[in-house]
């Protein structure tokens, strides 16, 4: 059905290499994120799926059938945009069906989908308005729609909730996966939210600079990132980095004025990296208050620390101060955050920590 | 104290009013003498003056302006030169307004290598002085036989016309978005199922606005009426200048009169009933002028 | 061979537009500029003489009256236009009351030809009959206006006329650009204590910088090209004391025959647009790109 094989896809605008040996193989009915920073070569890669830009080396095949050259009618995809391109002047049932028109689609099969699709995303009481005439959560429905309506291969999203506000986002964010859930269709979905990536994805792809950097589930993405880039990108509030000196095995830290020594798991390779100062890497969620129930094992660190600045945020408090001179994040449940200040015990689990080489970024495992 | 500013502000407005009706009427006088001398009697143009009202007032000058006045050596009035105006200016301008909406659309919203290029080039032909290709353009109509004809008026009209066309419809659909055009290809359409379907139905206004202002340039053009126009041929503009500066049996300053509004008329009537569009149009075509 | 045509449908649109431009635009261009180097009179005739209609140019008086003409008509012209132009867009942005009236009488001329514009002038400053018949029969007995006879001062009823038809348009630019001035920063000026003049003197001028600059590419435009004003209210006379170089060219092209010289008079026309033209393309791309 809808399997895509993109084998060493390079794109150049004049002389900006905008995506580098591009090799990427999607799986019939997965739902891939492509996510990155603005820039990375994410859109373009959608848009190369597409047809709408042109290759300009490489192999993109849809289904078995290698589609390089064939313009974006004939490769049986659909695409949702950003700004859903709804046509302005068609009323929300000629938009869905404008696909099936220009297809050739008899008439009354035309109206058997569109009384379909738009029963599926409740838009049945909207078919005759303009797109002028709808909110945004409304356009996106009927953006979606007439995705939907040709029922093709393939869908591609491109940053189709980032017009949307807070709430209607989480909304739509859902609605998208219970329809992957009941469509089962392929799905290529580009964001650089990675909430999105992290809620949505059977498999992200991140790409930096126009090279894939990671591909993986987003349990692998989030806990086991290749890369300081990686790791930065996933995770709100983010990773916390702290460059240490090693010092047998074990790294150290300055908080609140005394210098701990950290242990971490992965020496061996740590070892074999010969360094002297490492970038430490640890999720917020793993600097917590003292946890009574925790099992005593040589990761789990009591340490001093400067609570500077409280951001309560509901479920639990964000608390941030400093390590060897860098910002540091930990959560807090909610009675904790409050009595946080100066001197405040911290309880550090280094059992999923992770090191990275500080010259290249990499990972060291 | 409070009462003090307002009067100030007061006296302030009332001079800005004071000063925009002064110009008004400045700007309406040259309207007001032309109507006001077509309405006279000969006698009474020399006798009265400018600014007076017609005390007699008679018609006898526009039938004359319109079926008998003499435009050089024929005494035909302005009628079959309005008509040849009419000619020229109907075709060139839907011709003009047609090849300027599908090139202003390709340039647009389908870009190739070098289609800014040909933008430029064709932009730098809004402004280049015509002077510089009216001989040229002479021998070409020439050595085509439609030297003195409509149809050749027809074609220079259109040929220069359209390097403004296309600005115009260019600017216009480089404002609506592309991903229209994406979502539309993914569909399934093609250039003319995309333009036909998405873009003529958005662009009213720029028709209306490219139409007015081609037929405003083209029913006031004089230039290119005197050089390529034959006897039988001239344009009103052409005509009108020869009939003021015919004066066989005297100067009859009401028939000039008479003349002039009916060559400004159409022009006029347009304007005051699609002024909107009129200034979107000058502005838009702010580079030309 | 589909997917060929389908690809290729926008070149082969704008083909016949581009190969009509570089005959017609460039090509013909080219034409005249080789025209002018050769020695042709009534008809082209190729053989090359160098510059030597442009020595007969320049020695040519009334080329000289003309491109002095020019020279007056475009500084007065452009001056008064842009000054009443801006002064009536200033005194219509302060919430007058029938705006769309007023904008509209301002603006009518413009729809209006040249050639009309001429022929409705040439009545109003009839030497006898017109302006001045009308301040005579005020009481003003000796007063005399009788430019459109004078030599030297033709050429200012053709800039009177200009004026007229083209200053609404300027009035036209200057509002669209008073109108796109952000609010908060009038209001700004106001709480900051600034007067009215100070503020459009200081604040809102400053930000008009691109519409002068294009109002006065358009006007210098308009006056080069001017041939049609001429034609109709002074004919270019007495003798040829009000020609502007596109009536030179005219004259010389077609009633002259010394096309020879027609083509170079054309020729120094097309730079003199370039000239204005080319930093103001220059300027506007490079605003574009940053």
């Amino acid at each position: 059905m809808g399997s895509i094989s993109l084998k060493k896809i390079n794109k150049s605008f004049g002389s900006t290499e905008v995506l580098k040996n591009i090799n990427l193989d999607i799986e019939d009915g997965e739902f891939l994120i492509l996510i990155g920073p603005s820039g990375c070569g994410k859109s373009t890669l959608l848009n190369l799926i597409a047809g709408l830009e042109d290759l300009t080396s490489g192999e993109i095949v849809i289904d078995g059938l290698d589609v390089s050259g064939e313009s974006p009618k004939d490769r049986d995809i659909a695409m949702v945009f950003q700004s859903y391109a709804l046509y302005p002047t068609m009323n929300v049932a000629r938009n869905i069906c404008f696909g099936l028109e220009m297809n050739k689609v008899p008439k009354n099969e035309q109206k058997a989908i569109l009384k379909k699709v738009s029963e599926v995303l409740q838009i049945d009481h909207l078919l005759e308005r303009k797109p002028g005439q709808l909110s945004g959560g409304q356009r996106q429905r009927v953006a979606m729609g007439r995705a939907l309506a040709r029922s093709p291969k393939v869908f591609l999203f491109d940053e189709p909730l980032s017009n949307l506000d807070a709430k209607l986002r989480v909304e739509m964010r859902t609605e998208i996966k219970k329809l992957h859930k009941r469509i089962g269709t392929t799905i290529v979905y580009v964001t650089h939210d990675q909430i999105e990536a992290m809620t949505l994805a059977d498999r992200i792809a991140v790409l930096k600079d126009g090279k894939l950097e990671q591909l993986g589930t987003p349990y692998e993405i989030y806990n086991d990132p290749v890369s300081h880039f990686v790791a930065d990108f996933m995770g709100s509030p983010g990773m916390n980095f702290i460059e240490c000196i090693v010092k047998d095995e074990n790294l150290i830290v300055e908080s609140s004025g005394q210098k701990y020594e950290l242990s971490i798991p992965c020496t061996d390779a740590l070892n074999n990296s010969n360094l002297d100062v490492v970038l430490l890497g640890i999720r917020p969620e793993m600097l917590t208050e003292i946890q009574p129930t925790v099992v005593e094992n040589s990761f789990i660190h009591q340490i001093e620390f400067d609570v500077e600045v409280i951001e309560p945020m509901g479920a639990d408090t964000v608390v941030i101060g400093q390590w060897n001179g860098t910002e540091v994040i930990a959560r807090l449940s909610p009675e904790s955050g409050k009595t946080a200040g100066k001197g405040f015990i911290l309880q550090v689990d280094t059992s999923n920590a992770i090191l990275f080489d500080p010259n290249t970024g990499l990972r060291i495992r | 104290m409070n009462r003090h500013i307002l009067t100030n502000i007061n006296i302030g407005r009332v001079m800005i009013y004071l000063i925009l009706l002064f110009f008004a009427l400045i700007y309406l006088a040259p309207l007001y003498v032309m109507f006001t001398t077509s309405l006279k009697g000969i006698e009474e143009i020399r006798s009265g003056n400018l600014m007076a009202l017609p005390v007699d007032p008679t018609f006898y000058a526009w039938a004359k302006a319109w079926s008998s006045a003499c435009t050089g050596s024929e005494c035909k009035g302005l009628a079959p030169y309005f008509w040849n105006s009419v000619r020229i200016v109907f075709p060139a301008v839907i011709i003009s307004t047609i090849i300027g909406a599908f090139n202003g659309y390709s340039l647009a919203k389908w870009k190739f290598k070098g289609s800014e290029l040909l933008f430029g080039a064709l932009l730098f032909g809004c402004f280049i002085p015509f002077q510089v290709i009216l001989l040229p353009m002479a021998k070409l109509l020439g050595s085509l036989g439609l030297a003195n004809t409509v149809t050749g008026l027809v074609m220079v009209h259109v040929i220069y016309g359209v390097a403004f066309t296309t600005l115009f419809f260019r600017n216009y659909y480089v404002g609506i978005p592309t991903e229209l055009v994406r979502a539309a290809k993914l569909d399934g359409a093609g250039f003319f199922a995309i333009f036909r379907h998405i873009f003529l139905p958005l662009s009213t206004p720029i028709f209306v606005v490219t139409i007015i202002w081609q037929f405003t340039q083209i029913w006031n053009d004089f230039l290119f009426g005197v050089v390529y126009s034959g006897s039988g041929t001239q344009p009103i503009t052409v005509a009108l200048n020869n009939l003021v500066n015919t004066s066989v049996g005297g100067k009859e300053y009401n028939v000039d009169m008479a003349a002039a509004i009916i060559a400004a008329l159409p022009t006029l009537v347009v304007y005051v009933i699609a002024g909107k569009y009129f200034v979107r149009g000058l502005t838009a075509g702010a580079v030309k002028g | 061979m589909f997917n060929f045509l389908e690809k290729n449908l926008p070149k082969i649109v704008l083909a016949p537009t581009t190969i009509v431009m570089i005959v017609c635009m460039y090509g013909f261009i080219v034409w005249t500029g080789l025209l002018s180097l050769t020695k042709s009179r009534m008809m082209p005739q190729w053989e090359f003489v160098g510059l030597d209609q442009y020595v007969r140019l320049f020695n040519n008086p009334r080329w000289h009256v003309a491109v002095d003409n020019l020279f007056i008509f475009l500084i007065l012209f452009i001056l008064i236009a842009l000054v009443l132009g801006l002064l009536l867009a200033i005194f219509l942005d302060q919430k007058i009351r029938n705006e769309g009236v007023i904008r509209t009488i301002y603006l009518y001329p413009m729809a209006i030809s040249f050639i009309v514009t001429g022929t409705a002038w040439k009545w109003i400053l009839n030497p006898g009959l017109g302006i001045e018949k009308l301040v005579n029969d005020l009481g003003f007995v000796g007063f005399e206006f009788r430019w459109l006879v004078e030599s030297d001062m033709a050429i200012y009823t053709i800039v009177i006329a200009a004026v007229w038809q083209s200053s609404g348009f300027v009035m036209a630019l200057f509002l669209a650009g008073l109108r796109g001035v952000d609010d908060n920063l009038t209001k700004a000026a106001k709480i900051d204590g600034a007067s009215t003049i100070r503020l459009y003197w200081h604040i809102i001028l400053p930000l008009m910088r691109p519409v002068f600059f294009s109002a006065i590419v358009i006007l210098t435009h308009i006056a080069i090209k001017s041939f049609d004003l001429v034609q109709a209210l002074t004919g270019g006379g007495p003798g040829y004391s009000s020609d502007l170089p596109a009536n030179f060219m005219y004259t010389y092209s077609f009633n002259r025959a010394q096309i020879g010289v027609g083509a170079a008079s054309a020729m120094i026309m097309l730079f003199g647009v370039l000239a204005v033209l080319i930093p103001y393309l220059y300027s506007e791309l490079r605003e574009k790109k940053t």
